[in-house]
């Protein structure tokens, strides 16, 4: 018996039953869509969030209070550490224990909302050195001037804001020299920027930055910073200043054994890798759990299957009279569930595909506007291979007991 | 003539124990090749089951079936397909067409099955079915034929891969008189271009049109006899 007289076969009984047919193969269907979906989005963050990590430069490295993360849990208590003072910047910026390093940038986020006059904004407020970020952004001050270092010794309240702060809060108006509140506390604006756009995680027209001298003393009330930016002579000499980093701050924090460590000094690298782990392994295991739909959707073809040959008993005991074998019955009806799973793959991931593509449509304008979609042809793969193999296995059981029906009973089934 | 059918000592036994039912107690004949035959008897007698036997579709409990020469006792179920594929067709009581398919497609069936390539089946289709006087209806499907012309088809359906026996349990049962003896006389049509033809039947009618009639009773081969004509 020819693949192409099955396949006909098998079209014909699954078409004369259409609807039948779709609701059967609907689970597989939904399954498919959703791991497609979440294969796709998944990829799309990674994507996103490495490109953000690639505009921080070869040349960076970064030291965050707490366990270097190793899964999502662990990313929260890299916000909450306080293990990174006054004292280890001091350190880190004396060439003698870190020598291969340019510049070392403290900094502290600030959250809260920014207001001037009636208005009320909510940027992103970091307590930093104005002229490390501008000069890391490749941003420049389109009026006014940056604060400078005796601003961040004297605590002053001076801000530099970006270009969407100013047009949210000003309009047109300049806003140098006028004094915006963030918290209690309240602060002039020296400079504005030019618009940037997006970098490194930073939407750099949504940011203010004030000394983080004033930030950690007037409205955070603490002693510690968020997170320490290095940036080393050359992108090859990241690996000594990591190396350096850590040795020096374990010695500062009197750390000997480096499964205690109250800090972690990564490189742009090393970052990536970590993030890729982060999304990596939350995909698989959001898809391992959709997968579940798979087993339950194969068991609804099992038991439609089931229903189609006791139907189609005769039909049976007819084919095998006239000559059809074990094996040609069999193959029939095993193709007819491989076909029918993956007609509902094929449905799944064009579904799957979509929604995908609709939700980076609507990430893009809300959100994170660098998103960009992405639709993994791995997971095109997979999902037909699975689907088929969801086929073939609860298939089975139905085609073996096709084959096995005695011709003699068949025929004369009512 | 030569012998294409010797079955010797046949004996089907259903269940086992208890429930043990003997449904052939000792059945032997031999058809030879062009034969007539009708099998007669009341329900429970055994002639469905010596059909069935002989048309490879179940097998003895005792006893030896030898088959154009060849004792199939020992055939496994793929080399009785076979067999049944090139050398036998069946035609039943209740048609068995395929729904929604063509009368082209039901006919070509047996084919599919079998080593013929495809490129003939249509031309071999076409013949059978012009054999059954259906050629008109080709394209048509089964559900709009009468009853008589659905066992047409299947008679077509039968007669697609030449074979060496047409069987035919209760051909007539479910049709009216006038189909039933308009399909008598294509059977007897094909007898007489020389095809080999076992039916069984409770009808003396349908039995008269047989050369030879075979009666049984309880299991056991009754009469044996001659249609002069």
């Amino acid at each position: 018996m020819s693949i192409k007289h099955i396949a006909r076969t098998s079209y014909r009984a699954l078409w004369v039953n259409k609807s039948r047919s779709f609701l059967t193969v609907l689970g597989v269907l939904i399954g498919i869509a959703s791991i497609i979906m979440m294969m796709s989005i998944g990829k799309g963050a990674e994507n996103l969030i490495l490109g953000e990590i690639g505009g921080l430069g070869a040349e960076t490295v970064v030291v965050r209070p707490g366990q270097e993360p190793t899964g999502p849990t662990d990313v929260a208590e890299t916000l909450l550490g306080d293990s990174l003072k006054d004292r280890d910047v001091d350190l880190l910026r004396k060439k003698s224990n870190v020598p291969d390093v340019i510049e070392v940038s403290p900094f502290v986020i600030v959250p809260g909302s920014v207001s001037y006059g009636g208005d009320t904004y909510r940027p992103m407020v970091i307590g930093g050195a104005a002229d490390f970020f501008i000069d890391s952004f490749d941003a420049y001050p389109e009026e006014g001037v940056l604060f400078d270092e005796s601003d961040t010794r004297q605590k002053a309240n001076v801000a530099v804001i970006g270009s969407k702060v100013k047009e949210e809060l000003f309009g047109d108006k300049s806003p140098i020299g006028e004094s915006i509140r963030i918290k209690n506390q309240s602060f002039k604006v020296v400079g504005s920027l030019a618009p940037r756009g997006q970098v490194a995680f930073f939407d750099i027209d949504d940011l203010v930055i004030v000394p983080h001298t004033t930030a950690m003393t007037y409205i955070l009330g603490i002693d510690y910073y968020h997170e320490i930016i290095l940036t080393a002579k050359s992108a090859d000499m990241v690996e000594y200043v990591i190396e350096d980093v850590t040795r020096t701050l374990r010695e500062a924090h009197g750390i000997t054994d480096p499964d205690k460590d109250d800090f972690f000094a990564v490189s742009q690298q090393g970052l990536a890798d970590q993030i890729q782990i982060i999304i990596g392994s939350l995909t698989a295991f959001l898809s391992s759990v959709v997968a579940i739909a798979l087993v339950v959707g194969g068991v609804g073809v099992m038991n439609i299957m089931l229903v189609s040959i006791t139907e189609r008993t005769r039909e049976i005991g007819l084919r095998k009279a006239v000559g059809a074998t074990k094996k040609n019955i069999m193959n029939q009806f095993l193709f007819e569930a491989v076909l029918l799973t993956s007609i509902g793959g094929v449905i799944g991931i064009i579904l799957g595909g979509t929604l995908a593509f609709l939700i980076s449509l609507v990430l893009a304008q809300t959100v994170a506007p660098a998103w960009t979609f992405t639709f993994p042809i791995s997971a095109v793969f997979l999902g037909l291979g699975v689907t088929s193999l969801v086929g073939l296995v609860f298939g089975l059981y139905p085609a073996k007991k096709a084959a096995e029906k005695d011709p003699i009973e068949a025929l004369r089934y009512e | 003539m030569s012998k294409l059918i010797k079955a010797t000592n046949l004996k089907r036994v259903y269940g086992s124990g208890e429930v043990e039912t003997v449904a052939l107690k000792d059945a032997s004949l031999e058809i030879e090749k062009g034969e007539f035959v009708s099998i007669m008897g009341p329900s429970g007698s055994g002639k469905s089951t010596l059909l069935h036997i002989l048309g490879m579709l179940d097998r003895q409990t005792e006893g030896t079936y030898e088959f154009d020469g060849k004792t199939i006792d020992e055939y496994d179920e793929t080399q009785l397909a076979n067999l049944r594929n090139e050398s036998l067709g069946f035609v039943f009581q209740t048609f068995n067409l395929l729904p929604r398919t063509t009368v082209l497609e039901n006919v070509q069936l047996p084919l599919i099955y079998s080593d013929v390539k495809e490129s003939e089946w249509s031309d071999m289709a076409v013949k059978a079915i012009k054999a059954v006087n259906l050629e008109h209806r080709l394209e048509h499907e089964t559900g709009q034929l009468s009853g008589g012309e659905r066992q047409r088809v299947a008679i077509a359906r039968a007669l697609v891969n030449d074979p060496d026996v047409i069987f035919a349990d209760e051909p007539t049962g479910n049709l009216d008189t006038k189909a039933g003896i308009d399909l008598m006389s294509i059977i007897t049509d094909l007898n007489k271009e020389g095809k080999t033809i076992v039916i069984v039947t409770h009808e003396e009618e349908i039995a008269a049109y047989s050369r030879r009639m075979i009666k049984l009773r309880d299991g056991l081969i009754e009469e044996d006899k001659k249609i002069s004509k």
